[in-house]
């Protein structure tokens, strides 16, 4: 009786907790299928896929949760705006292309890099090997391995799992249930830690729009003085003689 | 043919183009290269442009989808015309002129105040990275950095490097569609493409 009362409560609580925002960032390399997976997620064809060189995203409900995934492009040269997604993520989702052993090296490198970030170091990390469906595509051991997967989230303390999943295989209610069990397990996590998460959160993205808000207006000003000069000079130009007066 | 993967991929993520019919408005300052795009675009002679006083309009077939192209003027006195062609665009380019680092700040500022007007709120916009031809060109992961491109949460953005002059990245190719499926262009190609195109 006790514990049914009990239980009571607890359903009572989780059915007044709040919806809970949860922005998500989805990082990895150019073509390791970052879009395809979003793309799957959200209940669309995952084909005719084309690289993204720069940024979208997806909203979704899951549960209490309201979900944004942004899909940031991957290729060599657009990672650097990886960074300025961090400080209101949650969470990481990071796609890894399994078949392409030639560029773990590459992944390796650039995971250990979003890791290290003081803006994601201790957030939860989801590792989606992908392109499982692919020959030669390396299995979940291997993919830890090639990428000293233990040893990265370990040394930044990121709770991490790793999900070998195929995000051309099916999409909406048939996509791969290795890409909904991985999503469900990193909102899982946010919900365990989630109030420190957000504090968290709050304080980074309180600090970086500061930051962004005055960058905007000190380049709003240089803008108006340039077109003023650029103005003044063509005034001295054409009418040169009623500088002198003044 | 138009195969510019910049503008692939955001046609492809567009979802209200019911009639494949597809409003793209070109901006930029003056002197971006807007009208030698337009012209590339539609494979037209580029040789005697000269700056755009009102503005040009071209229809082009890619993909599937009719694309009407319009391009405004740039030059600052007619910069406050733009909004007299904000309504129904589904598509914003925004080209800058890669190689004139001393109006990124310009160009920049101007593209954020493009992005804050009611009529084009959650306008998909493609930035072209143009005369990448010349040696002076700054990057476009470069252009992005500068433009606090980053800062663009509300809509799906893209940065792609360009050439009007020499087509590259806006390669406009003479094929007919049907050739295009027998080949299996359509989306074979980019999914297995990567982002060398940046």
């Amino acid at each position: 009786m006790f514990s049914l009362m009990a239980n009571c409560c607890s359903w009572l609580k989780r059915w007044r907790e709040p919806v809970r925002k949860v922005t998500l960032v989805m990082v990895g390399l150019d073509n390791a299928g970052k879009t395809a997976t979003v793309k799957g997620i959200q209940g669309e064809s995952p084909e005719d896929v084309a690289p993204t060189v720069g940024f979208s995203k997806i909203d979704l409900k899951q549960g209490r949760f309201e979900v944004t995934i942004f899909d940031l492009g991957g290729g060599k040269r657009i990672r650097g705006i990886w960074k300025n997604y961090y400080a209101e993520s949650y969470g990481v989702i990071f796609v890894v292309d399994s078949s392409d052993a030639e560029r773990m090296e590459e992944t390796k490198e650039t995971m250990s890099e979003v890791l290290r970030h003081p803006r994601i170091s201790g957030k939860p990390i989801l590792v989606l090997a992908n392109k499982q469906d692919k020959e030669g595509a390396l299995a979940e051991a291997d993919v830890i391995e090639c990428l000293s997967l233990e040893k990265l989230v370990n040394e930044h303390k990121c709770l991490c799992q790793i999900e070998p999943c195929s995000a051309v295989m099916g999409y909406g209610k048939k996509i791969d249930k290795s890409i909904k069990k991985g999503l469900y397990w990193l909102l899982h996590i946010i919900a365990q830690d989630f109030d420190a998460l957000y504090e968290r959160i709050q304080k980074d993205t309180t600090e970086q729009k500061a930051y962004e808000e005055q960058e905007k207006r000190e380049r709003a000003e240089r803008v108006r003085k340039i077109r003023e000069e650029r103005y003044f000079f063509l005034c001295d130009f054409l009418f040169p003689e009623e500088k002198e007066i003044v | 043919m138009l195969e510019s993967r910049g503008l692939l991929s955001i046609l492809r993520k567009l979802k209200s183009a019911p009639d494949q019919e597809v409003r793209i408005l070109l901006l930029g300052l003056d002197n971006a290269g807007k009208t030698t795009l337009l012209k590339q675009l539609a494979s037209e002679d580029i040789s005697h442009i000269t700056p755009t006083q009102g503005f040009n309009i071209k229809s082009v077939q890619s993909q599937g989808f009719k694309l009407n192209v319009w391009d405004i003027g740039g030059q600052r006195k007619i910069r406050p015309y733009w909004r007299n062609y904000f309504e129904n665009t589904d598509v914003l380019i925004y080209v800058i002129d890669s190689a004139d680092r001393k109006r990124f700040e310009e160009t920049g500022q101007e593209l954020a105040e493009l992005l804050d007007e009611e009529k084009l709120s959650g306008v998909p916009v493609l930035i072209f990275a143009n005369k990448q031809d010349l040696l002076t060109a700054a990057p476009a992961s470069e252009i992005a950095e500068g433009l606090n491109l980053h800062t663009i949460r509300d809509r799906v953005w893209q940065i792609q490097s360009c050439s009007a002059l020499t087509g590259e990245g806006v390669q406009v190719r003479e094929r007919s569609a049907l050739a295009d499926r027998h080949l299996g262009l359509d989306g074979d190609m980019d999914t297995h493409g990567d982002s060398r195109s940046l």
